[in-house]
């Protein structure tokens, strides 16, 4: 059973993830209206939103620790906060700034917090095997902590998550997959690509245990996300849950999504997972000011991280030579030689 | 002489934009002097980070370009004229 | 060897001009209604359109069992594209992002490059990958790359670059009809897209019956007798730019855009270089062992007597940042292009 003040936890996360979202997408639309240049603004480049994706990163991360591994695919906003990743720094990166979590190298599809082992890569499933890694170290040294791959659906047709799979389960490692199923891979529908409706069936072919969490529901996701990091922790081997989530933005900002129905984006929005955790948690006796408490809350801190992050430095541009080696040879470039190059 | 015929941007405004009044100038094909027909695209516009190709109201040649590539420009706004062939 | 004619860029200022992705798609559907063989498939590719436009509209005149999405499984649809080329039909299959090619480099690599070889000359490949190349958008390391240096490297394929919409369509219709694979890498800076402005070169006239471009034939875009500058893809029209630049200065940059990596249109660099005596190369991929070295090593066996100074301009063996700070001190810029020629020149 999932307790009032862990559903209250992840309740904050959702509602802070979810207002993150809404103002990355005020401020990133900065200098890009009317005319969209992705690459104009404050924050350039791809942005790939996670709302309507919040049960999933606070159903799972709820029972995590620290020292727990967690791997995000390109939209990992509401994992990296479930898992506790520095909002300010997460933040700082994602407007390229010195004090970000990478020193801007990174951006917002590959944030690296190793205070709480978060990564991720823009490369959808390749945060697969680096979970089983994770996973596989702990196994060896004896710890009981475990490791989490996020995916979308549109990437478990990929090579790099049923290796991972086949691998994880062959060594019993303590890892969970959790594939969040949004209905869209871009523009693909998920039957487009797929005959297998369930996601968490292609466990089966792996002699694993395969969840699906049919709706919006942070509580049934915290549920069997507990179960399934207590069964890795307890030395049982690997798990596969698919959560079904909803896109309420389109794939990256800037997409227009011609392609999606007007009802199946109308139907979306009426899936909200924060007003229903909302729901469970009035049915603990959690007020109405409790809620709003925690809103409140969730907002400044949101606001907080936004008006610090715009207020840091950008990187020197010499800062793009280091750091491409921990322990860069001699002969490496380092300073750009004469024309900015490398030696 | 026949008459010039206004490329008009409200004819192809998308419906549901309807809440939109400002669109950018992605592309022009054609340049001022070009031999079009009815229907060939002419350029292309941004409403609403949507792409909408602007077809020829006419066949003729392309007289004036009123909005430039890489503007933005008001809904209703008049993109350029064409002189109707006869 | 340079190519016949440029006269169609300069066309009468009456012709339809053409993006560099609407090029790409009138030579794709030209094939296409004239080979029932073609077909094309890859992620996002018929509703969308290609996330860099490259298939717009051919799902409308083809239908879906031409213009195939397909699952996230560039490793099983890559190789479909070898296996149904060697079966006899011309797939085109699109990579979104050449990035991407690390989860599918054993069907590129070991079936597309190589099966022809291995058969001993009895099997063909008559494919076309097609993939989106380049930065300047701050995407950062994973989805910023040209990798152009990658693909020429490996024998076997054919690797297409082109910079105009001129040179894109008859590339395109040169890379679908050739019978060996060929990579096609187009620049996301040069589709023309609304969302991603483009310079002012790439946009040109493109005549509306098809032609093609015959691999290996570099375009030398400026004559100039002081400075050889070679290049490809965005970079041609940063050269161009840097070029107009110095002739205020009274330097006459010669600029060659290669269009082909493989095969390599060696005749005209050295050409050139026999001409200037000096020679910058600018590449967007990365710099050690990859297009600067090549050509420069070619230029050296070639013309060594002739060669005074060169130099070359990549990325400097660092992954591409992402802020916008960062990534534009490791792109090569137009005044990196136009202090290396001064250089030169001194």
């Amino acid at each position: 059973m999932v307790g009032v003040n862990k559903l209250k936890t992840m309740y904050e996360q959702m509602v802070t993830a979810r207002h993150y979202e809404e103002r990355l997408v005020d401020e990133y639309l900065v200098g890009k209206e009317p005319a969209f240049d992705i690459s104009a603004g404050p924050i350039p480049g791809e942005l790939h939103l996670a709302a309507g994706h919040e049960a999933s990163g606070a159903g799972v991360c709820i029972h995590l620790r620290n020292d727990d591994t967690v791997t995000g695919p390109h939209r990992p906003h509401h994992i990296a906060i479930a898992k506790g990743v520095d909002l300010k720094r997460m933040t700082a990166e994602i407007f390229g700034r010195e004090t970000g979590l990478c020193r801007g190298k990174g951006g917002h599809m590959h944030l690296f917090d190793p205070d709480v082992n978060f990564a991720c890569s823009g490369i959808i499933a390749q945060g697969c095997p680096p979970a089983v890694g994770a996973a596989l170290a702990a196994k060896k040294r004896n710890t009981d902590a475990v490791a989490v791959a996020f995916l979308g659906e549109g990437a478990i047709d990929q090579g790099g998550f049923l290796e991972s799979l086949n691998l994880a389960a062959v060594h019993d490692l303590p890892v969970v997959f959790v594939i969040e199923d949004n209905d869209w891979a871009i523009s693909m529908p998920k039957d487009r690509v797929t005959d297998v409706a369930d996601g968490s069936k292609r466990a089966w072919g792996f002699d694993l245990p395969g969840v699906r969490v049919d709706s919006d529901d942070a509580l049934a996701v915290a549920e069997v996300a507990g179960e399934a990091v207590m069964r890795a922790r307890d030395g049982n081997g690997p798990t596969l849950i698919e959560v079904q989530v909803h896109r309420r933005m389109g794939h990256f900002m800037g997409d227009a999504e011609a392609y999606r129905p007007e009802a199946d984006i109308e139907r979306a929005k009426q899936r909200d997972s924060i007003d229903r955790l909302a729901d469970d948690l009035r049915s603990h006796g959690v007020t109405d000011d409790d809620i709003d408490e925690i809103r409140e809350r969730a907002h400044e801190r949101v606001e907080d991280a936004i008006t610090w992050a715009k207020k840091q430095p950008e990187p020197d541009p010499e800062e793009a030579y280091e750091n491409v080696f921990t322990n860069p040879p001699a002969t490496a470039a380092t300073d750009g030689g004469e024309n900015g190059g490398a030696n | 002489m026949t008459d010039a015929v206004e490329i008009d941007s409200e004819a192809v405004w998308p419906a549901d934009a309807d809440d939109v009044d400002e669109a950018y100038l992605a592309n022009w094909f054609v340049r001022e002097g070009a031999a079009v027909d009815a229907g060939e695209t002419l350029c292309e516009i941004q409403v609403e980070k949507v792409s909408i190709d602007v077809p020829a109201p006419v066949a003729g040649t392309v007289t004036e370009i009123a909005v430039a590539e890489g503007s933005d420009f008001d809904r209703g706004a008049v993109l350029g004229q064409i002189q109707a062939s006869a | 060897m340079a190519t016949e004619s440029r006269d169609v860029t300069e066309a009468a200022e009456t012709e339809r001009e053409l993006t560099m992705s609407r090029a790409m798609v009138e030579a794709i559907a030209w094939e296409m209604r004239n080979d029932e063989d073609v077909f094309i498939m890859g992620e996002d590719i018929a509703d969308y359109g290609g996330i860099f436009s490259s298939t717009t509209g051919l799902l409308d005149e083809f239908g879906r069992d031409r213009v195939m999405d397909v699952p996230i499984s560039e490793t099983a649809y890559l190789g479909a594209a070898v296996g149904a080329a060697q079966a006899g039909m011309r797939p085109i299959a699109e990579l979104m992002f050449v990035d991407f090619f690390g989860v599918a480099m054993d069907q590129i690599y070991n079936n597309m490059a190589k099966n022809t070889y291995m058969s001993g000359g009895t099997m063909s490949v008559p494919m076309v990958l097609t993939t989106a190349v380049g930065g300047t958008y701050n995407d950062a390391g994973q989805h910023s790359q040209t990798l152009y240096g990658t693909f020429a490297h490996l024998p076997g394929m054919k690797v297409v670059v082109p910079s105009t919409a001129y040179d894109a369509k008859g590339l395109m219709h040169s890379a679908i009809r050739d019978d060996d694979p060929v990579v096609y890498m187009f620049h996301k800076r040069l589709m023309g897209l609304g969302w991603m402005p483009s310079p002012s070169g790439p946009k040109t006239a493109v005549p509306k019956d098809d032609y093609t471009i015959p691999f290996g034939e570099a375009d030398v875009k400026r004559v100039g007798d002081d400075v050889t500058v070679v290049t490809l893809g965005l970079h041609v029209h940063r050269a161009m730019e840097a070029a107009s630049q110095l002739e205020d200065d009274g330097i006459d940059a010669e600029v060659i855009d290669l269009r082909t990596l493989v095969p390599l249109d060696t005749d005209t660099i050295l050409d050139s270089v026999r001409k200037t005596g000096t020679l910058l190369v600018v590449d967007e991929d990365y710099q050690s062992f990859g297009v600067t070295g090549e050509i420069i090593a070619r230029a050296a066996e070639g013309a060594l007597d002739d060669l005074s100074a060169v130099e070359r301009l990549a990325i400097p063996d660092v992954p591409i940042p992402y802020a916008r700070p960062l990534e534009d001190e490791v792109i090569p810029g137009t005044d990196d292009i136009a202090a290396a020629v001064r250089d030169l020149h001194e």
